[in-house]
């Protein structure tokens, strides 16, 4: 047992520090504007002519090939200097891991690349009113059509979706539960798209109204009844290792100490508790990345990661508050603290991940 | 980064456990001070970290820290810690001490009592700064004090005799008497702190077990998310202490600059693990929990007396706190 980085990972640490330190824009506006949106394109556009925007991907899709170490490298660099929140995210860590495994050569030619370079940036869309922890229990439908299915019903919760120009997320093809669902992908000019404005007062969320949206099978991912599969492998990465990287809570557990300083010695327990934290997250995924990297899956385990990471997050924002008072609004801390919340709910709530741990980790019963 | 215990390391903590599981049954613990230490010493285990020319194997803390995890989970009793991590660092010469032939007690600087001393052949009491005193077991006046583990039962030490030069028993070599009893300090901590995992472990695994089969309401309780829900918890908070243990303890055999940190990130991450799994387990069994006649209760110790040995997690975190208010934020690896 080690934690010795290899000198190609020390060189690959320094190559991604001082370029970012040359490029990281100073603070874009938020995401969930027009201009925000374009803004953290463009920034991404220029991540992916370094091919950095997707370090361990193939080559032949804009990454690098790098090593699952490196990525988490990357992501180290990338929070430490205060770059920007990924616009990309729902695609480049939820879709793209699916579109690898499950995806036809054609599908992840056509998709990834353009993935990469933020051209496209795709919104995810699972929730529906009545279909949200209970998943499998979504109605929205797919009907056989001439080439392909036409998609219709009502998601909502749809992330990006106000901006993003494709999404992806399961419809029903059969009445089977789990068996029933197939896995589409679809561009977002056909759907009608109404942004729901998030607690920042920014149109992070949209509702997705589908009545005949035309999908050629081309845009089926898997096969028709594979959907549920897909998804929860799409979940378990989510939930895992790439939706969430460690880089993100150091930095955040490193400001937080920072800001804590001067602080009296409660608070300042709590810092150090949280940076602690942070640490056991940052070592848990080395172990955790060293299984995947030697073929093992993760599974139900990585809930324990969601559990940890959100639970954590909250809590550094919520000691971060405590701390600057009514002096909180402004500083990042305040938009930190309300994207923390979402943490314990979406990818699964920490109630169901909770559920999860017991049976399948655990093996309590049902 | 191989960030994972070796089939060596991992195949030496399945030995232990097999060794313990067959000769430290839990009923061992009512009727035996010392069970299994014969069978321990037979494999080497008191000899493991002690150099070739003492007849040790010479390995790293982290090589043998599945196997201390292992004597947590078995709640093996007596000065484990002690006799196969702090001697080798305080007094390596001891004769017998590779072959298991000796048992030692020890008190670290700023500890009042000694755990097991009614067990030790030696009586070792570091001192801050360096330096140790040594006394065989009659040269000792033990006074028991109450404790909470009846199987690690903690003494207050008087010497009869004045102050005996060094028998010759310590480093000997090199000098550096501060810089080993520091180096003892965090290494005993670090296999608590694995000890304290192992127990944590156990806890959660009888109370997933007995929540399994204890049926109320015409259900097993474990099926209840309200129990199910605490159970979980206690898994993942073994499962983020068990990692700052095993990166403590290559800390302590690279000598990073940050071990003294990382020494006590990790013993306040076990502690409060343990302290965790052993509050959900007994309100996981309820009464039966809270009787002498389960077994639960020897590792409902353990857990408590672990956690306040070698510094408690309050005191582990409040150095973690003052290392961190020097701003210096660098971090293994």
């Amino acid at each position: 047992m080690d934690l010795d980085f290899s000198p190609a990972e020390l060189d690959f640490r320094a190559e991604v520090r001082d370029w970012l330190a040359a490029h990281v824009p100073r603070r874009l506006p938020p995401m969930d504007t027009p201009e925000g949106f374009e803004a953290h394109r463009a920034w991404e556009a220029l991540l992916a002519g370094e091919r950095l925007s997707v370090v361990s991907w193939p080559r032949e899709h804009g990454g690098r090939g790098a090593s699952l170490i490196e990525w988490l490298i990357f992501e180290e660099e990338y929070w430490a200097v205060g770059a920007p929140a990924r616009v990309s995210q729902n695609g480049i860590f939820l879709l793209a891991p699916s579109l690898m495994r499950f995806g036809t050569p054609e599908q992840r030619r056509r998709w990834l690349p353009r993935m990469a370079t933020a051209e496209d940036v795709w919104a995810q869309a699972w929730s529906e009113p009545e279909a949200g922890s209970d998943l499998a229990a979504l109605t929205a439908r797919a009907e056989r059509a001439d080439g392909g299915w036409r998609l219709y019903g009502h998601k909502t919760w749809s992330s990006r979706a106000a901006h993003a120009s494709h999404g992806f997320g399961l419809f029903r093809t059969s009445g089977a539960r789990h068996k029933g669902l197939t896995y589409f992908l679809f561009p977002l000019d056909e759907v009608a798209v109404r942004p729901i404005a998030q607690l920042d007062g920014l149109p992070g969320f949209a509702e997705l109204h589908f009545d005949g949206v035309f999908a050629p099978d081309s845009m089926v991912l898997g096969e028709p009844g594979d959907g549920w599969r897909i998804a929860m492998s799409t979940t378990s990465s989510e939930r895992g290792l790439t939706l969430r990287s460690p880089g993100r809570f150091l930095a955040t557990a490193d400001r937080l100490v920072e800001l804590a300083a001067d602080a009296g010695p409660v608070l300042a327990d709590q810092a150090a508790r949280c940076w602690t934290a942070a640490e056991a997250y940052r070592l848990h995924t080395f172990a955790t990345a060293r299984r995947i990297m030697a073929g093992a899956e993760i599974g139900a385990a990585a809930s324990m990661g969601k559990v940890f990471w959100s639970e954590l997050d909250l809590r550094m924002h919520e000691l971060a508050l405590e701390l600057l008072g009514d002096r909180a609004g402004g500083t990042p801390w305040l938009d930190g603290f309300l994207f923390s919340l979402a943490g314990p709910i979406y990818a699964g709530t920490n109630e169901i991940q909770r559920n999860i741990i017991a049976e399948r980790v655990l093996g309590l019963p049902r | 980064m191989h960030f994972a215990f070796t089939d060596e390391q991992l195949a030496l903590g399945a030995t232990v456990r097999d060794v313990l599981r067959a000769h430290c049954p839990p009923g061992a613990l009512r009727t035996e001070r010392r069970p299994a230490w014969d069978r321990l010493a037979e494999l080497g285990f008191f000899g493991l970290l002690l150099p070739s020319e003492l007849d040790g194997l010479e390995l790293g803390l982290t090589d043998v820290l599945p196997a201390v995890e292992e004597t947590g989970r078995a709640c093996l009793p007596g000065p484990v810690v002690e006799t196969a991590v702090a001697a080798a660092f305080l007094v390596p010469r001891v004769p017998k001490l590779a072959s298991g032939g000796v048992c030692v007690g020890v008190a670290l600087p700023g500890e009042a009592y000694m755990a097991d001393a009614d067990l030790a052949d030696v009586l070792v009491v570091a001192r801050t700064g360096g330096g140790v005193r040594v006394a065989v077991g009659h040269e000792a006046r033990l006074t028991a004090v109450p404790g909470v583990d009846p199987c690690r039962p903690m003494f207050a030490v008087a010497f009869e005799s004045p102050d005996r030069p060094d028998p010759g028993w310590s480093w000997g070599r090199g000098g550096g008497g501060a810089d080993r009893v520091a180096l003892a300090v965090r290494a005993v901590t670090v296999a608590t702190a694995a000890q304290l995992v192992g127990v944590a472990r156990e806890l959660l695994a009888v109370s997933v077990s007995y929540a399994g089969v204890r049926r109320q309401f015409g259900a097993v309780i474990g099926s209840f998310q309200a129990v199910r829900h605490k159970l979980a918890d206690v898994a993942v908070a073994v499962e983020f202490a068990a990692p700052l243990v095993h990166r403590a303890a290559l800390s302590v055999d690279r000598d990073a600059p940050t071990a003294e940190r990382d020494v006590s990130a990790a013993k306040a991450a076990a502690g409060e693990a343990a302290t965790l799994a052993a509050r959900v387990a007994l309100q996981t069994h309820g009464a039966i929990g809270y009787t002498e006649e389960l077994d639960l209760r020897f590792w409902l110790a353990r857990a408590w007396s672990l956690a306040a040995a070698h510094g408690t997690a309050a005191a582990h975190r409040e150095r973690v706190r003052a290392a961190l208010h020097t701003r210096d934020l660098r971090r293994y690896p």
